[in-house]
């Protein structure tokens, strides 16, 4: 052979290993911590409990499907997709639905959840369409008590540790039915703010931690990982009660500019809504009137009004939003006096915790504390329903942002999550 | 009460007054001239001090300016500014220059003034800049004040306007005018420098002022002048609160802009002063005490004989012509005791005299008068004796002795009347009590005065209705009472009325008994007690004396009151129950 083939061999060769290498790189490994932190405080990952803190729901709905899971899934589309269960059949007048479950199904302990039967069957004297979709909501997730009162699940990991509102430890459960998950273990840090987040990225003390959505745009530049939801977050002004006149409500909502906001404030991040529920979720969140009209909300407001306003002020996201908007009130005579503890009128995260409409306006009607929900009606009637009745102004959609280490991979699905211990920190 | 006798202050008392006020008055004189001195020592120093603060805070805001000026020279040339006036920065990016620059208010503008970004008030980035600067001033080079409104209100700054990105857009920086400004002043100790900017806030180096109003007139001096002006203010009920402040305007093109004050606190001269006045009251107060006490000791030395001479002579005026004064001293006061003695001496002799005098009188008139007595029965006696010797030998001897012995028996028993009375008199019993009633002793007196007929004089009695039963001798009130009317009856030879009369009169009744007679003299009135006085050409002079004897037995009074022509009244009060026998208290009027 000749001295250039040998090249081409040699050349082959080291290709080869390369992408050998490579290869290997990008397979995933089992091991390590996940090291997470966040603003909410969850008090407990207990399905039914349903926090008031709606921050702190949005965390219990996005970590609680690690432990604790449902017979079905919702999928991106919205559809249900077996999950604990295999399938399901139900008879002609919907009245009657059989859903097989899955075999070797093992809780926490080890112990197997196996349903008599083998297959869980519900049925009711009027047809149950919507069960499919209760179903795969949070409080309808599979919980048995153990003798000592702990609360087993059938998830991918297991509650090693629980500080309540502060820090928890999950380990991976081994003989969970879907494999066991290539993570060890996933360490959470809970009530930190985002500057202190920030700050334990920067030091390594973090993997993964939050990012206000105005903010995603300069770490994305330094070549920082960003993780990005679609909006999951709706800002929302909520009124204590109904002490507050509705012309007064409505001139505070028609006097904020929420396009200079959107584009100043959250540099555009996320969207424009009059609607709880984002566009992705609903498509029909433009119904929703967002516009401004201020010569509108001076007439509804002849006189000056004064109200207390509250936000939550570690949050730096919501804090220039706050103030932007006090500042269009002003225009409409509508001062807004900054107080901490209660106050006429809130600036709040309203979570969207569920991949379905229903699902998600449920969790929205328990957070604001309005009455329940109509079967019957239409997600649209639902939804403007709840904002009528519950007179919250919704503002904007948000995405969700998480700043990644490098080493962090295949998130946000936590039980592919692996960690790539060679990746440069 | 101490100091009064009788109701008029004593001359111990005024001497005290009088050394006291001496004293305290001559403190209060020095307190005051002292006050007086210190507070314009005060005010003058001060006024000094005043000034330097105004002239220290004048040049301090000129320092300040300047370095106001500077910072937002440097922030306009600075790159971040540029970016933000190019619109490739954050909104709040001018919180960072403004930090940089340590300006505290910073805005970006747009020659439109639509806010690019605003360092102190970020939310307002597309609104326009309502800062209270004149239009004019958007291109002066000058720093000046202006209001800036914040999220909390608005607050006033020393401003500067400059032109960025070549004059694309401007930036308006400024430093809050804050209570560090006025600290860095150093001010001595009980001394502030504030500053008033409209429309009405006041600042001081602890913060804005509460109360700000009580210095509004002085700011409308100020206004009203356009200068200098001074005044004081109370803070608080307490007096100690006061502050005197020196006001000076600060004018931009001939505008009132503020008002620099510098106020000193009057605590320490009203603190002097007041110690001042406590000492004074101490020292007047001690002054009194010792003055009191110095002239306790003076007027003791002064007054203690004078009382005594006083004493002495309420002694005298009561009878007591033995009592003397202790001379205690060589001086004019000494002199008047030794004077008062040798008078009350004087007086003492003299009535020794007078008694001597009158003794003699009496027993002369005792004499006269018996002898007159005496004479008048012995002439027939001796007459009838004699008749008797001469007719010893003559026929009607028998019918002569018969009559003479007759008329000398008769005469006998005239000296027997007269002696047996000038007796009675020597021996008036003792008086035996028992309850009588006055009216029924006038009423037998009259009856048995007038059973028979006596021409001219009429009896009207005007008797109490009360009980006028007293404890009484009867027997003597009948004979004083009898003589009392016989008395009356011969003042009334000629006819007139006899008007007696009882009332109830506290402790007892009184006796009124008078006549229409021609009345007494002055000197009749003061002796017609006096025994063996009389007005009347056959009295003893024994009557009324007897009826002042019962009376005082009784432990009554009896006066006498008459007018020459008017009659004379005699007046008699008697107690209704006698007091302890051991202290018999009647008295003459």
């Amino acid at each position: 052979m000749g001295r250039t083939a040998l090249r081409w061999i040699a050349a082959g060769n080291a290709i080869l290993a390369l992408a050998v290498a490579l290869e290997a790189a990008r397979r995933p490994r089992y091991g390590g911590e996940l090291r997470v932190e966040m603003r909410a405080a969850v008090a407990s990952l207990d399905p039914s409990a349903v926090s008031e803190d709606p921050v702190a729901l949005g965390a219990q709905r996005q970590w609680m499907p690690l432990v604790f899971e449902t017979l079905i899934r919702l999928d991106n589309q919205g559809h249900p997709q077996p999950w604990l269960a295999t399938s399901w059949t139900h008879d002609a007048e919907h009245k009657a639905w059989i859903f097989p479950v899955r075999k070797n199904i093992k809780l926490h302990d080890g112990s197997t959840w196996s349903p008599a039967g083998g297959s869980i069957t519900i049925s009711d004297d009027r047809p149950i369409e919507q069960i499919l979709r209760e179903l795969a909501g949070a409080r309808s997730a599979v919980v048995v008590k153990a003798e000592d009162g702990t609360l087993l699940g059938t998830g991918p990991f297991r509650v090693a540790r629980w500080d309540a509102g502060k820090s928890a430890t999950l380990v991976a459960h081994g003989r969970y039915w879907g494999g066991r998950p290539f993570l060890d273990s996933i360490s959470i840090q809970m009530g930190r703010s985002l500057a202190d987040q920030a700050s334990d990225f920067q030091i390594g003390k973090a993997d993964a931690v939050e990012i206000a959505a105005r903010d995603l745009r300069a770490p994305k530049q330094r070549g920082t990982t960003i993780a990005n939801t679609p909006p999951m977050d709706t800002l929302a002004l909520q009124f204590d009660g109904g002490r507050i006149p509705a012309p007064v409500r409505q001139a505070l909502a028609l006097s904020i500019d929420r396009a200079s906001i959107h584009n100043v404030l959250l540099q555009k991040q996320g969207e424009i809504s009059g609607a709880l529920l984002p566009k992705w979720l609903t498509g029909y969140s433009f119904l929703f009137p967002a516009e401004r009209d201020l010569p509108r909300a001076k007439q509804l407001v002849p006189s000056p009004q004064s109200l207390t306003f509250g936000y939550e002020r570690q949050d730096a996201a919501i804090r220039p939003i706050a103030e932007r908007i006090a500042v269009n009130a002003s225009e409409a005579g509508i001062t807004l006096r900054q107080a901490t503890g209660t106050a006429d009128v809130r600036l709040v995260r309203l979570p969207v915790t569920a991949g379905d409409p229903w699902l998600a306006l449920q969790d929205l009607t328990a957070v604001l504390k309005a009455a329940p929900l109509s079967p019957a009606a239409s997600p649209y009637e639902a939804e403007k329903a709840l904002v009528e009745s519950s007179g919250v102004i919704p503002l904007f959609h948000l995405p969700r942002g998480w700043m990644l280490s490098s080493k962090v991979k295949n998130w946000p699905h936590f039980e592919d999550v692996w960690l790539d211990s060679g990746a440069a920190q | 009460m101490a100091g009064l006798r009788g109701g008029a202050v004593t001359f111990r008392t005024k001497l005290l007054f009088i050394s006291s006020l001496t004293v305290a008055g001559a403190v209060a004189l020095v307190t005051g001239a002292v006050s007086i001195s210190t507070r314009r020592a005060f005010d003058a120093i001060d006024r000094e001090r005043r000034q330097a603060l105004l002239t220290q805070f004048r040049d301090e805001l000129a320092a300040r300016s300047s370095e106001v000026a500077r910072r937002v020279e440097l922030a306009a040339s600075s790159r971040g500014v540029q970016q933000i006036a190019a619109g490739a920065a954050e909104y709040d990016h001018a919180q960072t220059e403004a930090a940089a620059a340590a300006l505290d208010f910073l805005d970006v503008v747009e020659l439109d003034l639509t806010i690019i970004s605003s360092a102190h008030w970020p939310a307002r980035f597309g609104y326009k800049n309502d800062w209270q600067i004149a239009p004019d001033d958007w291109r002066t080079s000058d720093v000046f004040l202006a209001r800036i409104p914040t999220p909390e209100g608005s607050v006033m700054a020393l401003t500067a306007v400059r032109p960025v990105a070549g004059g694309k857009a401007l930036i308006a920086g400024g430093r809050r005018l804050s209570p560090e400004l006025l600290k860095s002043l150093g001010v001595a100790p009980g001394m502030r420098a504030l500053l008033w900017l409209p429309p009405g806030e006041i600042i001081g180096a602890e913060g804005p002022v509460a109360d700000p109003q009580k210095l509004a007139s002085l700011i409308q001096d100020v206004r009203t002048t356009n200068g200098e002006a001074t005044g004081t203010v109370q803070w608080t009920a307490d007096r100690a609160s006061s502050e005197a402040f020196l006001a000076m305007p600060i004018t931009r093109a001939g505008t009132l802009t503020g008002v620099l004050l510098a106020g000193t606190s009057l605590s320490t001269q009203l603190g002097l002063e007041r110690s001042i006045l406590r000492t004074g009251l101490v020292v007047g107060a001690s002054g009194i005490v010792i003055g009191v006490l110095l002239g306790w000791w003076t007027t003791e030395k002064i007054t203690r004989p004078v009382e005594r001479l006083a004493a002495g002579a309420r002694a005298v005026a009561g009878g007591d012509l033995s009592a003397r004064v202790e001379v205690l001293s060589r001086d004019e006061i000494g002199e008047l005791a030794r004077a008062f003695n040798r008078m009350t001496e004087q007086l003492l002799e003299q009535r020794d005299r007078a008694i001597q005098a009158e003794r003699v009188a009496a027993w002369r008139e005792l004499a006269r008068r018996l002898a007159h007595e005496l004479k008048n029965p012995l002439f027939p006696l001796q007459i009838t004796i004699e008749n008797l010797q001469r007719s010893r030998d003559s026929v009607e001897f028998d019918e002569i002795f018969r009559e003479s012995t007759t008329t000398l028996l008769a005469e006998l028993g005239n000296l027997k009347t007269i002696i047996g009375r000038f007796s009675d008199f020597a021996k008036m019993p003792a008086p035996q009590f028992e309850m009588v009633d006055i009216n029924e002793i006038v009423r037998g007196v009259i009856k048995l005065n007038f059973q028979a007929e006596r021409t001219g004089v009429k009896p009207v009695l005007e008797l109490a209705n009360e009980d006028t039963r007293i404890q009484a001798d009867p027997d003597q009130l009948r004979r004083a009472f009898g003589n009392l009317v016989l008395n009356a009856l011969d003042a009334m030879s000629d006819g007139g009325t006899l008007r007696v009369r009882t009332v109830l009169h506290d402790p007892g009744v009184r006796l009124e008994v008078s006549d229409s007679g021609q009345g007494l003299t002055e000197e009749e009135c003061q002796r017609l007690f006096t025994p063996y006085y009389t007005t009347k050409q056959h009295g003893t002079g024994l009557g009324l004396a007897i009826v002042q004897s019962v009376v005082s037995d009784h432990h009554g009074k009896i006066s006498v009151s008459s007018a020459s022509g008017g009659g004379t009244t005699f007046t008699i009060d008697l107690p209704a129950a006698q007091p302890d026998p051991l202290t018999p208290t009647g008295e003459i009027a």
